[in-house]
């Protein structure tokens, strides 16, 4: 193997390796691809080739593993993309073990390529960006050796060294190229395994499931990523809003979750009336962020109406259908990574809620008590509301007392038999939901109705708007007030309602919001639509037509600037990109000559004006140089490697460099001693 | 003609052809004094296989060199003065009428021989300079529709005066391409002309010339110095070379292609010299000026002395200009 093959092929086998990582940080591919190719790689850096000598045998399997691939794919096991993602991975792993010939090399090159795009298909993270500029540089330097390598004579050593040099500009190329390709590339990202691909740390919230189990939220609280941005019209103007946003509600307990009593409705179009609209309604302008997780919109209590819904997908935003579902959830019908819209709520206190309204099995449920709830809950509401009946008034009475007598905890509970139980006798103290579920329970035990609602408290200003942040989830109680709809009522104590994570986090948070934000909009949301869009703009002109003339069928001069602008950048690039190749690369014996000149001029002797170093050599002789006998066999040596076809072999040069240098440096001395010594008198 | 002093063994190594050339140099030095960079350009262009044109004022030993190559390598050699009457079929040769069996036969001319000196070959008449460069291009002579080829090796020295060109018919330019190379000896060194009036006792010069090399080995030495390797970057050189001499400024015409071909042989040919078995831009240098100094045409273009010499320093120039391989 020549020298300088390693080093290429090292280069290509790292190069595919980062390509393949590009697909691998998804976390899309099957486990047992990853530790195929893992370990097909470790074998190609290690130099090891085990297939080469078994082609039709490996590509066999290759077959096999296809058919594995095509049968998980009809089964539905495994998405189609993911399979043929996993299928180029292990392509390239056989073609990493294979002989390195210039066929392999080109299709490992190939692969690589595939992969990078799988790549895009699977994720879009700012992570795959740095594997696919690494895959970029490792294999374009790798292609470059190889060009270089067919360039050296067969045996001629590869002057790797001296084309690392030039490379640097190709490698700038690569870096560009590849940067090219990830911007313009479309990122599908069709959120193929799990409900949610959502970029960055990952899903914040616990999400609105159809039930609530009791103790199950808590972890969230200290969570400060934002999951909701909202412009509220009028503006209340106030650093810290003590606001209540409402997903749903839950009205039936069964001692350990909260569910619904009424089943989803089938109705879906854009915009959704949940209560008759009154004046002075608050107008929200609503994003919900991918930290939030989840398809349900959220609504500053009280909505009354949520629409113009438009999901924000990897290939687009687009406006969407939302449908309602019990318990006043609302929620997207696609799936997107963020969705926006507007929602309506009624002034805080009012409501139109009324218990005529509900459907008879939701005015059971607002009554209903789990089986075998402890008689002791009963009995405290009784006593602590000591004969108040009205549903507002024992409501507040016994939310103070939960705060007066109970203390607020992030620690979970455990998994006990009776939650309630548990946290109103045993350990007395919870969180947010073990407060508003005593306190809807205990309502319930004395004839009242009441119902669980989720959602978001409070709300940070930012920037003219607000956020709302995952740890500020939260629980709380609507109780049925006759005449007045559904009043909230909070039991958890006032300081622990908002999130509890703490201020440095959330500044910290804060930055990578909007980081994540600026990604989210220049690359991810980047998109062949609004590639198109680019194109459209710029090809459009702005100019209104003049209405006597008929309008041009030809294409606007902007266009043609635009085209003549990317000609130019094309032909530029051509330009540099043409003079690299074609630049002469110093052969090996050239390089020698050249270090001879350097030791010669070291002893003062230079060559002047286009004089080769044969020329120089025949000079030196013609002058009866003392150096010249010295250099004489050396001059001879690089004739012979330069014209005579007989190389320089393994570490000759440098032996008849030292040569040179010891008699440079001999003749030297001699010419200082003899230029120090004194002239002597010579006694005649 | 001397036989030749002791076997002659054929050009088999690189020491051998150089040792040959030697030989062949120091007998030729015996006969011309003092002038060993001159002889050894005889030497390159008898191995190039190409023809010699000296340019010189009479006296300086033209003849006496042409003879001398003869001798020392063994060849059978024959002198034409060309003179305003010559006609071709005093060169070629002729078709004479046999009596006893009443048919022409061939008599050849002195061209027949394997070295022809062409003593002042500007004086003949055009018909009869063409006659002789056929035959130097062809290494055969056609007469009469016979065709008779010529012995081999078979080399042409021709002179020419550069000084006194009244009545001649000087060279076409196309015909001297077929010279390899022009040169001349130019007067000794008074040393040299000194030692000539002191040492010189009535014996001619030729005399001390000794036969050393033959017929066969300067075949061989001819095929073994075009077998030599010429790098891909010295030949694009040769043609750089080339290319620059056609598009300078003043020159009314550049080298022909037959002056790249000649300029590689003779480059091939030097490399004997160093023992090398293959030519270097080194050994283009050498052979420049001689090979193409009387093939370019200046534009302004003045007969004799002054021309060649410009001719020589334009070459001089090109190849400063022209960056040779490294």
């Amino acid at each position: 193997m020549r020298k300088g093959t390693r080093l290429r092929l090292v280069l290509r086998d790292l190069g595919s390796g980062f390509a393949f990582a590009s697909m691998a940080v998804s976390g899309q591919l099957p486990i047992w691809s990853l530790v195929l190719y893992g370990v097909a790689l470790v074998v190609a850096l290690a130099g090891r080739r085990p297939f080469a000598n078994r082609v039709t045998l490996t590509a066999l399997l290759l077959l096999a593993v296809a058919l594995t691939l095509g049968t998980n794919v009809l089964a539905g096991s495994l998405n189609l993309v993911v399979a043929a993602c996993a299928f180029a991975g292990l392509i390239s792993a056989q073609r990493l073990l294979s002989t390195p010939d210039a066929a392999t090399d080109g299709q490992v090159h190939l692969s690589g390529l595939l992969m990078v795009a799988g790549g895009a298909a699977l994720s879009g993270e700012l992570v795959y960006g740095l594997f696919l500029i690494a895959f970029g540089v490792l294999a374009s330097i790798a292609l470059a050796l190889g060009v270089v390598e067919s360039a050296v004579p067969e045996g001629e050593p590869v002057p790797v060294r001296a084309v690392m040099g030039p490379l640097a500009t190709g490698v700038g190329f690569a870096v560009l190229g590849a940067v090219a390709f990830f911007i313009l590339f479309p990122r599908l990202n069709w959120n193929m395994i799990g409900p949610s691909a959502s970029p960055g740390l990952g899903v914040a919230t616990a999400g609105f499931s159809n039930t609530v189990r009791l103790g199950g939220a808590g972890t969230i609280k200290g969570n400060p990523r934002i999951v909701l941005r909202a412009t509220l019209s009028p503006d209340p103007e106030k650093e810290a809003l003590d606001a209540y946003w409402v997903g749903r509600t839950y009205d039936v307990f069964d001692g350990m979750e909260w569910s619904n009593a009424r089943a989803t409705s089938d109705g879906s179009e854009s915009m959704t009336t949940l209560r008759p609209g009154r004046e002075n309604l608050i107008h929200q302008r609503v994003e919900l962020m991918p930290a939030y997780g989840a398809r349900t919109l959220v609504a500053l209590e009280t909505p009354s109406r949520l629409g113009n819904a438009v999901a924000n997908t990897q290939v687009g935003s687009r406006r969407t259908q939302i449908h309602e579902l019990g318990g006043g959830e609302v929620r997207f019908r696609d799936s997107g990574i963020s969705y926006s819209y507007e929602a309506y709520s009624l002034p805080p206190g009012a409501s139109g809620d009324d218990i005529q309204d509900l459907p008879p099995e939701e005015q059971d449920a607002l009554l209903s008590l789990p089986e075998g709830l402890d008689v002791r809950v009963g009995q405290t509401a009784a006593r602590v509301l000591n004969g108040e009946r009205d549903p507002l008034a024992a409501a507040r009475k016994l939310s103070a007392w939960l705060q007066r007598e109970y203390s607020y905890t992030l620690e979970l509970s455990g998994d006990v038999p009776d939650p309630v139980a548990d946290f109103l006798f045993q350990r007395k103290q919870g969180h947010c939901e073990h407060f508003a579920t005593a306190l809807t329970l205990m309502l319930r035990t004395q004839g009242m109705r009441a119902r669980l609602a989720t959602g978001f408290f409070g709300g940070e200003r930012v920037t003219g708007g607000y956020v709302v942040r995952a740890g500020d989830a939260h629980a709380w109680t609507h109780v049925l007030v006759p005449g007045r709809g559904f009043i909230t009522v909070d039991a958890t104590p006032p300081a622990h309602r908002a999130s509890q994570s703490p201020r440095l986090l959330e500044q910290l948070i804060n930055f990578y919001e909007v980081v994540e934000s600026q990604w989210r909009d220049v690359v991810l949301d980047y998109n062949f639509r609004d590639q198109l869009t680019v194109v459209r703009s710029l090809t459009r002109s702005h100019e209104v037509p003049k209405k006597d003339e008929p309008p041009s069928r030809a294409p606007p001069p902007r266009a043609f600037g635009a085209a003549l602008l990317a000609a130019a950048a094309a032909y530029t690039a051509w330009r540099l990109l043409t003079q690299f190749l074609s630049r002469e690369r110093p052969l090996e014996a050239t390089r020698f000559a050249d270090a001879v000149e350097a030791q010669l001029a070291s002893a003062r002797i230079t060559r002047v004006d286009g004089e080769t170093l044969e020329a120089l050599d025949a000079r030196l002789a013609r002058e009866r140089h003392p150096l010249s006998p010295a250099l004489a066999p050396v001059a001879r040596r690089y004739l012979e490697a330069r014209f005579g076809g007989r190389p320089l072999q393994q570490g000759e040069a440098a032996r008849l460099l030292t040569d040179l240098r010891r008699a440079v440096l001999t003749e030297s001395q001699r010419v200082a001693s003899e230029g120090t010594r004194p002239p002597q008198a010579r006694a005649s | 003609m001397n036989q030749p002093a002791r076997a002659l063994s054929p050009v088999p190594s690189l020491a051998n052809a150089r040792s040959a050339m030697e030989r062949i140099a120091t007998q030729l030095g015996r006969a011309v004094q003092g002038k060993s960079s001159q002889l050894q350009l005889v030497v390159t262009s008898l191995v190039a296989g190409g023809h010699v044109l000296l340019e010189d004022v009479p006296g300086v030993g033209k003849t006496t060199l042409a003879e001398a190559m003869a001798k020392a390598c063994g060849l059978s050699f024959a002198r034409v003065q060309f003179t305003a009457d010559l006609m071709p079929a005093d060169v070629l040769g002729a078709q004479v009428f046999h009596a006893q069996t009443a048919t022409f036969q061939f008599r050849p001319g002195p061209l027949f021989r394997q070295l022809v000196l062409a003593d002042e070959l500007n004086r003949a008449p055009p018909r009869t300079q063409s006659a002789l460069l056929e035959a130097m291009a062809q290494g055969q002579v056609s007469l009469d529709g016979a065709t008779h080829a010529l012995p081999a090796p078979f080399t042409v020295v021709a002179t020419q005066n550069p000084v006194d060109f009244s009545g001649t018919y000087p060279l076409p330019d196309s015909q001297l391409d077929r010279f390899m190379v022009r040169m001349s000896l130019g007067h000794p060194t008074p040393e040299v002309e000194a030692g000539l009036l002191v040492t010189r006792d009535g014996t001619p010069p030729l005399d001390a010339v000794e036969t050393v090399s033959g017929p066969e080995e300067l075949a061989s030495l001819r095929s073994f110095a075009a077998a030599l390797r010429l790098d891909a970057s010295v030949a694009d050189y040769v043609v750089r070379l080339a290319t620059a001499t056609r598009s300078h400024g003043d020159l009314e015409r550049g080298a022909s292609t037959r002056a790249v071909l000649a300029l590689g042989a003779a480059a091939r040919a030097n490399a004997l010299w160093d023992a090398r078995d293959f030519a270097t831009p080194g050994d283009v240098h050498a052979v420049l000026v001689p090979c193409w100094a009387h093939r370019i045409l200046l534009r302004s273009a003045v007969q004799g002395v002054s021309a060649r010499d410009e001719a020589a320093h334009l070459l001089e120039e090109i190849a400063r200009k022209v960056p040779a391989p490294r």
